[in-house]
């Protein structure tokens, strides 16, 4: 599962950098802790040095023992010291009624040819609590500190990112179908990011070379296809006007003139498909659909002599904003389409709102994949006579004005629906 | 009736010149934007059918040229560009009609025919073939001096096989010239039978037998 940059981030910062700063801390617990023992160790040392100093020149004659300072005993050794290395104790003090913790360090010295045993005291209790105290001290530091990355880092990248996500925004929004160039910003700051966008315009640019030179293609092959079949339509009617023309000779003509009829409404539709693709109709004005649905449906039925029955239900005087003769071709296609995909006795729903125009004909299930039903070429197994552009052309223009359109198959029922998506009046 | 065409495929070019020759036009045919220019210097036409793309100039120019010259002949326009804009402009230029490829032969004859009858026919807009006799202006149709009542479509479609008379026109051709662009992507021209059929019997009904005829599959004749 992906999750945001930004976001692991943090998680990752969240997760290693507090066992980091547990380890310094550790660390610096047992460094100052030696510290102070260290420290500890140099003063009992200091103090023993002044002690034995003080009762040298004194000659013997201070005080041998004072509780928590010093203690000077003659005695011989008795091995069950340790010498020169600090040990802990503890001295009860009956005003305070509790025992405190000090470090002793016990030297063997000589003086007049008597062995004295020097130990020397120096309390705990102080440098514990400046441990105890430092180390509560860098600890909250470390939290400070950690907060502080976090958000310095979330702060950091979100500003760092900027140019990835306005990028990402600018390619997103790029559709190439609709001629508009993207400019991406080329001094970011960030040599990553520079590159990314120089790689992504680059990239762009060549996707638009293709895509303009297979549009090129459609639309020169359809102009360089006219003057042949122009040519071929000529001379078969030459040829259809040629004395003694034989019933044999008459279908073979027939043929052909309906195989170039064909080829002729499928160049012209690719023509079609690829001036709309290139926005070749910009003019738009007032079309009044519900007229026009009406209209398209009347002149329909003098093509056909089994005209499915129509059931339609059309809001008056529905206004869209649109190319007059696209309006009309998008129409008439559907409804054509609803014609001849029918059986024998079928039937046609229309209805038209406002928001929507809704087209159902009866009609046998599509062997071929419906999503694919948009596309040039795509037709039904069965159908050999039509060109399989029709819905594609439906589809190209309704691309062009924002409308949704979509089919449906349920129970015997074909339904293409368009979406007028706020272009009506 | 004199009628030059300007077009560089010489091969079309041939198809038109020999339809035209066939219904007794007096043809003469140029490839090119120079050979064209001699032409209309040297003679006058009655009509002159021009192709926008050639291979030394452009038919715009060709039209300024004769426009710029006072020279007045019709100029029916036949192009590869099916762009609006592309009309506008030929119009502009003084074109008086614009055919786009792939066209029918006789269509052309008919867009011809109508623009010679507009130029030259001062007035007279009756109508005669045989024993038909079509008045455009009030668009009724009298056959045997009496009147046919025809609908809008069929009046067209009477029309269309008048000015091509004794000619096979398609089905096609038919569709296109009555329809227009309601006919793309119809899988069938059945209709136009249909319409046939009706024509026929009204004509029948009148005393006008027999004189559209069924070529085979292929399409209609006006027999005068």
């Amino acid at each position: 599962m992906s999750k945001p940059l930004l976001q692991r981030n943090t998680r990752y910062l969240l997760l290693w950098l507090p066992v980091v700063l547990l380890g310094c801390t550790l660390l610096f617990f047992f460094l100052m802790r030696m510290q102070a023992h260290h420290m500890q160790q140099e003063q009992l040392f200091l103090k023993q040095e002044n002690i034995w100093n003080a009762f040298k020149s004194k000659s013997g004659n201070i005080d041998n023992h004072i509780s928590g300072e010093y203690d000077i005993i003659q005695s011989a050794n008795n091995g069950s010291i340790e010498f020169n290395e600090p040990r802990d104790t503890v001295i009860y003090y009956p005003d305070k009624q509790k025992s405190l913790p000090f470090k002793i360090l016990t030297s063997e010295l000589h003086w007049n040819n008597k062995t004295y045993q020097v130990t020397t005291y120096v309390s705990s209790t102080e440098i514990k609590h400046l441990i105890i105290k430092v180390f509560l001290g860098e600890a909250l530091l470390f939290v400070l500190l950690l907060v502080a990355i976090v958000i310095l880092n979330r702060r950091s990248s979100r500003l760092l990112w900027k140019p990835f996500f306005s990028t990402m925004k600018k390619v997103n929004e790029y559709d190439i179908t609709r001629t508009q160039s993207l400019t991406l910003q080329s001094k970011t700051g960030t040599t990553e990011f520079d590159e990314l966008n120089t790689v992504i315009t680059n990239l762009i640019n060549k996707v638009k070379a293709a895509y303009f030179n297979q549009k090129q293609f459609v639309e020169n092959a359809s102009h360089e296809i006219q003057t042949p079949l122009s040519i071929i339509r000529s001379k078969l009617e030459l040829l259809i006007n040629q004395p003694h023309l034989t019933e044999k000779n008459a279908s073979l003509l027939g043929d052909i003139t309906d195989a170039t009829n064909r080829l002729s409404q499928m160049n012209k539709t690719l023509l079609l498909l690829s001036k709309i693709e290139n926005n070749q109709f910009p003019e738009t004005e007032a079309v009044n659909i519900s007229k026009m649905v009406e209209r398209i449906l009347n002149n329909l039925t003098i093509y056909y002599d089994n005209f499915p029955q129509v059931e339609s239900e059309i809001q008056e005087n529905l206004i869209l904003n649109a190319n007059h003769s696209l309006a009309e071709i998008l129409i008439s296609n559907i409804i054509k389409n609803a014609i001849e995909h029918n059986q024998s006795n079928g039937k046609i729903i229309i209805h038209l709102s406002p928001s929507h125009l809704l087209i159902k004909n009866t009609g046998p299930s599509l062997q071929t994949n419906a999503e694919l039903l948009f596309e040039r070429f795509r037709k039904d197994s069965h159908q050999t006579k039509t060109t399989g552009l029709g819905l594609a052309l439906v589809k190209q223009i309704c691309t062009l004005y924002n409308y949704l359109v979509t089919y449906k198959y349920h129970d015997g029922w074909h339904q293409i629906e368009i979406v007028f998506q706020q272009q009506t009046a | 009736m004199k009628l030059l065409v300007i077009e560089d495929e010489p091969s079309l070019l041939q198809s038109i010149m020999e339809y035209f020759i066939q219904i007794d036009f007096l043809c003469e045919g140029v490839t090119t934007y120079s050979n064209a220019i001699q032409k209309i210097d040297d003679y006058t036409y009655d009509c002159i059918i021009l192709d926008i793309n050639l291979p030394d100039g452009s038919g715009f120019e060709l039209l300024k040229y004769l426009r710029e010259y006072k020279k007045d002949e019709g100029v029916v326009i036949i192009s590869a560009r099916n762009s609006l804009d592309d009309k506008i402009t030929g119009l502009n230029f003084g074109a008086d009609d614009y055919v786009t490829k792939p066209f029918h032969l006789s269509e052309l004859n008919a867009r011809i025919k109508a623009l010679i009858r507009r130029k030259y026919a001062h007035g007279s807009n009756i109508l005669e073939a045989g024993n038909l006799q079509m008045d455009l202006a009030a668009r009724t149709v009298t056959c045997e001096n009496q009147i046919l009542a025809l609908t809008k479509n069929e009046f067209n479609l009477l029309l269309f096989l008048v000015n091509n008379k004794n000619r096979v026109v398609s089905k096609q051709a038919i569709a296109e010239h009555i329809y227009g662009d309601e006919t793309d992507n119809m899988p069938s021209f059945d209709f136009v039978y249909s319409h046939i059929k009706n024509l026929k019997r009204k004509l029948k009904e009148k005393g006008c037998e027999d004189i559209v005829q069924t070529v085979y599959g292929l399409g209609y004749k006006l027999a005068i």
